[in-house]
């Protein structure tokens, strides 16, 4: 069997191509064909997960590229996913709700925010990247708050489903359907992101941006690309996310959601695409599975109060052991995992120090 | 004469993956002086950090060997511990704190504590830190930073003598500093080591400057001790000569190649 | 016109106990603790613990309730921070968010979220009182301006005089150096947290008292941090001006603007300053680089 590794290719098409080995072919189509089956066979609970999952994968793809592959510290994630949800709330009002041009809209205006933000980024690192992106987040929190005050009811903005042609966007099994294919999507584009010019340029820039710019990478150019691809694919997810929710309030994008995407990539593995999408699950699943946790205790009466800051408890408990423990993230495991099945009966024993 | 300090075959490895150094051992006896000569690269600085002990964070690993200090075992303890026991390092970079003046400087320690042995540790006062070095005295108020490199070297003795060490471990006095200077420093290690009673573990790479005060030395390359002996044998052997020395005795050899050539050839034993 | 700069003063003194726990924390292990604004809120719930046990006794309580806090920053820079000691900063960083969000759950889960008040039970009032000039402002707001006075010039003269003080700058500087002279700069690292749970509780406990009590003080901590970074995320001299220049901003622009540019005010002078000077008014310029 071969396993993706020390496997030689002997033409360009199979250099370029995405799925390599045999087995992961299967494996592919084999998750294609349950992705396509689970509405005859899941409940519609379980349907819901995996679309949540998917349009949070979508901003976690996205913080994936800027944060993991550029290195671009970003703590203004939500901020972005505002404008998105935002744009799309501004043309619902203007009579302008169809998705064919709130989607591109929201991709413009995101990719706009992204140079903004990019070019005095160029100054700043680490630390201080993530101050001034927090402090953006803010800012854009605060504009589409006077929004939501001069032209929504004040709790917010309600948006009509999506509507292409004659056909609606609504019910679960559309919805699945769709987000899931939207992922699926931007799971590629971001494969072929990190495998493209830009992306060897981001990692190196991550990796020592002074080595970087000595072998002829524009720096610059690159980080201010970093931002705006990642803002554009975040702002698309929050129009996503105001389409699906039928909803748009400014309450729903405070700092905490930054903090859970930021959790999604690192609890997944920073810099790997499958880490943003399983960090995506992590994260998501995560509330869900405390309530089954709960429910299964069968805790007497009165649990219901106490439920919201277990949840919020448990996942900056959980957040915090990854970061402690485990900073190759849920891609770590799994690569550990599977390195130890590969391997197998060998092992690879570090040296030991001295007791 | 039972030494002060005596490494065992000591390893350390880095990374997980790299061997610094190997079956290094060696030993300081009280009140000598003895030179640790070397290259870039072979291990000496490694030693030191060994002895005077590694931070969590510079991922370095004693593997095997010990060191053992005044009869105690004390491989892998950490730093701060290290020092207040006596032994006490004078690092080769980052050796002063530079945001801090040099008043504060000589403040910014933790002497070790009074004990039974007394006669082996020298209490120095701040009096006689400026009595050894008249320069600083001048300089109390002035920021570290600000410092020449000959003035930090003497700031960053001075500390290691207010810490009150039983062994000084010392990385390249000689980096970077004048030939003149490198003369005074040198020779006020060995003034030291004369009214205080101080034994000092010179790493250095200016061969002739550490001979000229040392009773004993070793010569690492690649991480391991290829040779030692008293100074006498030292500044006697073929090889000390031609590399660290630079005075080969080998009548014709006039081109670079065949230097090059020669220094190819030959093995330590 | 008095009345804008007395509250401005006030709003300063309160920002600037704040950001004296992040210049703190900052200087000892270069880390920003997001968590300092849930400290704050940690000090003044821990006010509440005690006083609901023993009413009627403020200057024990108050003491408690601020060595319960110390004692709470020691342990988590110890049992929280330590571990991180390899790791990049901004997981570091990342770490101290998930202690805010651990600290506000368990808050939640003992207070609920309803709004407290602690004053009454500690047998004390919060009278209005009129200075000269015109301005109002409540008794509790002048005790806020005269400890933020106290607690920095204690912390000016412990940090540049006493000797423990300047093994604590050394420490901060060059960690290894530190420990090569002997200084144990864990020990030391995990008093500056103490301090900064320290500085945090008077916040918390003073805020408490003058306006109101609930799990959601912590974002005044993100407004208290534009104050450190306008001062100088290094400097604790620079949180004074920091702190009244964001103040001033904030307190004009919700006097003369919107009300509800208060919550974004600070952020624009955060942005400001790191277009123009990152650094900060008094931070050292090499400081950009090490993170």
């Amino acid at each position: 069997m071969a396993f993706g590794g020390g496997y030689f290719k002997t033409t360009y098409a199979s250099d370029l191509a995405l799925v390599d080995t045999r087995l992961r072919r299967v494996a592919l189509g084999l998750l294609i064909v349950a992705l396509l089956l689970l509405p005859r066979f899941g409940s519609s609970f379980v349907l819901d997960l995996v679309t949540q999952t998917a349009l949070a994968a979508i901003g976690a793809l996205a913080l994936n590229l800027l944060t993991g592959l550029a290195g671009q510290i970003s703590l203004g994630h939500a901020g972005f996913i505002a404008a998105g949800a935002f744009t799309t709330a501004v043309l619902v009002e203007q009579r302008l709700p169809s998705p064919l041009l709130a989607l591109p809209a929201a991709a413009l205006v995101g990719a706009a925010l992204g140079v903004i933000v990019g070019i005095p980024a160029l100054r700043l690192k680490g630390l201080y990247l993530a101050l001034g992106t927090l402090a953006l987040h803010h800012v854009v929190l605060y504009a589409c708050g006077e929004f939501q005050n001069h032209w929504g009811a004040n709790t917010g903005v309600s948006i009509p489903p999506p509507r292409l042609g004659g056909w609606v966007l609504k019910g679960t099994i559309a919805w699945y359907y769709a987000l899931t294919a939207i992922a699926g999507l931007v799971l590629i584009l971001s494969v072929n992101l990190q495998r493209s010019r830009a992306g060897r340029a981001w990692m190196a820039i991550r990796d020592r941006e002074i080595a970087a710019e000595s072998v002829g990478i524009d720096v610059a150019r690159y980080k201010v690309l970093a931002f705006v691809w990642s803002s554009a694919l975040t702002s698309v997810a929050g129009a996503l996310f105001a389409y699906q929710r039928a909803f748009v309030s400014v309450e729903a994008f405070g700092f905490f959601l930054a903090i859970e995407y930021i959790a999604m990539v690192t609890i997944g593995g920073l810099g790997s695409a499958l880490g943003a999408v399983l960090g995506a699950a992590f994260v998501t699943l995560l509330p869900y599975g405390i309530d089954a946790a709960v429910a299964a205790l069968r805790v007497p009466g009165g649990a219901e109060y106490y439920l919201f800051p277990l949840k919020f408890g448990a996942f900056g408990l959980l957040m915090a052991a990854f970061l402690v423990f485990e900073p190759q993230g849920l891609v770590g495991i799994w690569r550990r995992a599977r390195n130890w099945v590969v391997l197998w009966p060998l092992r690879y024993r570090p040296l030991r120090p001295a007791s | 004469m039972t030494a002060l300090l005596e490494l065992e075959n000591l390893e350390v490895v880095y990374h997980h993956v790299a061997t610094a150094i190997q079956g290094v051992s060696l030993r300081v006896p009280p009140g000598s002086i003895v030179a640790l000569l070397g290259t870039n690269g072979a291990g000496k600085t490694t030693t030191l950090r060994a002895i005077s002990g590694f931070l969590g964070a510079d991922d370095a690993q004693i593997v095997g060997g010990k060191v053992v200090f005044e009869e105690t075992i004390v491989t892998g303890r950490p730093p701060h511990e290290l020092a207040r026991r006596g032994l006490v390092l004078v690092p080769e970079r980052d050796k002063v704190f530079e945001t801090l003046t040099v008043q504060e400087n000589l403040r910014a320690l933790v002497p070790g504590a009074r004990d039974g042995r007394e006669t082996t540790r020298p209490p120095v006062t701040l009096e006689q830190v400026f009595h050894y070095f008249p320069v600083l005295a001048g300089r109390r108020r002035q920021l570290a930073g600000y410092l020449s490199g000959g003035e930090r070297q003497m700031l960053a003795l001075a500390t290691a003598l207010l810490c009150r060490p039983r062994v000084l471990l010392v990385d390249e006095l000689s980096l970077g500093l004048a030939p003149l200077v490198v003369e005074t420093l040198i020779a006020l290690v060995a003034r030291l080591r004369d009214e205080l009673g101080l034994a000092v573990l010179l790493v250095e790479q200016n061969a002739g400057a550490a001979l000229a005060v040392a009773s004993y030395g070793y010569v690492m390359e690649h991480g391991r001790i290829v040779y030692d002996g008293t100074v006498d044998r030292l500044l006697a052997h073929e090889d000390v000569r031609e590399f660290y020395l630079g005075v080969g005795h080998r009548a014709g050899r006039k081109s670079y190649t065949e230097v090059k050539q020669y220094q190819r050839r030959r093995r330590w034993f | 016109m008095t009345q804008v700069l007395a509250t401005t003063v006030v709003v300063a003194s309160l920002y600037a106990l704040l950001a004296a726990g992040y210049v703190l924390v900052y200087r000892a292990t270069r880390v920003l603790n997001l968590a300092q604004g849930d400290m704050m809120t940690l000090g003044g719930y821990f006010l509440f613990l005690v006083v609901s046990a023993v009413p009627g006794q403020p200057a024990l309580s108050v003491a408690t309730a601020a060595a319960l806090s110390a004692a709470a920053g020691f342990a988590i820079y110890r049992l929280l921070m330590r571990p991180m000691a390899g790791h990049p900063i901004f997981a570091a960083v990342l770490v101290t968010v998930t202690l805010g969000i651990l600290l506000r759950a368990a808050i939640v889960l003992v207070y609920t979220d309803r709004i407290r008040h602690p004053l009454p039970l500690l047998g004390l009032a919060n009278p209005p009182r009129r200075l000269p000039g015109g301005a109002v402002v409540s008794t509790f707001d002048l005790l806020t301006v005269a400890v933020a006075a106290a607690l920095f010039l204690g912390l000016f003269a412990f940090l540049r005089l006493s000797p423990l003080g300047i093994q604590m700058r050394a420490a901060g500087e060059k960690a290894l150096l530190a420990a090569q002279r002997g200084i144990n700069f864990q020990l030391l690292f995990a008093l500056s947290w103490a301090l900064a749970g320290f500085a945090g509780a008077l916040a918390g406990i003073l805020y408490a008292n003058n306006v109101r009590l609930d799990p959601s003080l912590g974002v005044l901590g993100l407004k208290a941090f534009a104050v450190a970074l306008v001062g100088g995320l290094d400097s604790l001299g620079g949180v004074i001006p920091g702190a009244l220049i964001v103040a001033a901003v904030e307190v004009l622009s919700v006097r003369y603007g919107d009300p509800l540019l208060a919550d974004v005010s600070p952020f624009l002078c955060l942005l400001a300053m790191l277009l123009v000077r990152p650094w900060g008014l008094f931070g050292t310029r090499e400081e950009l680089e090490r993170v």
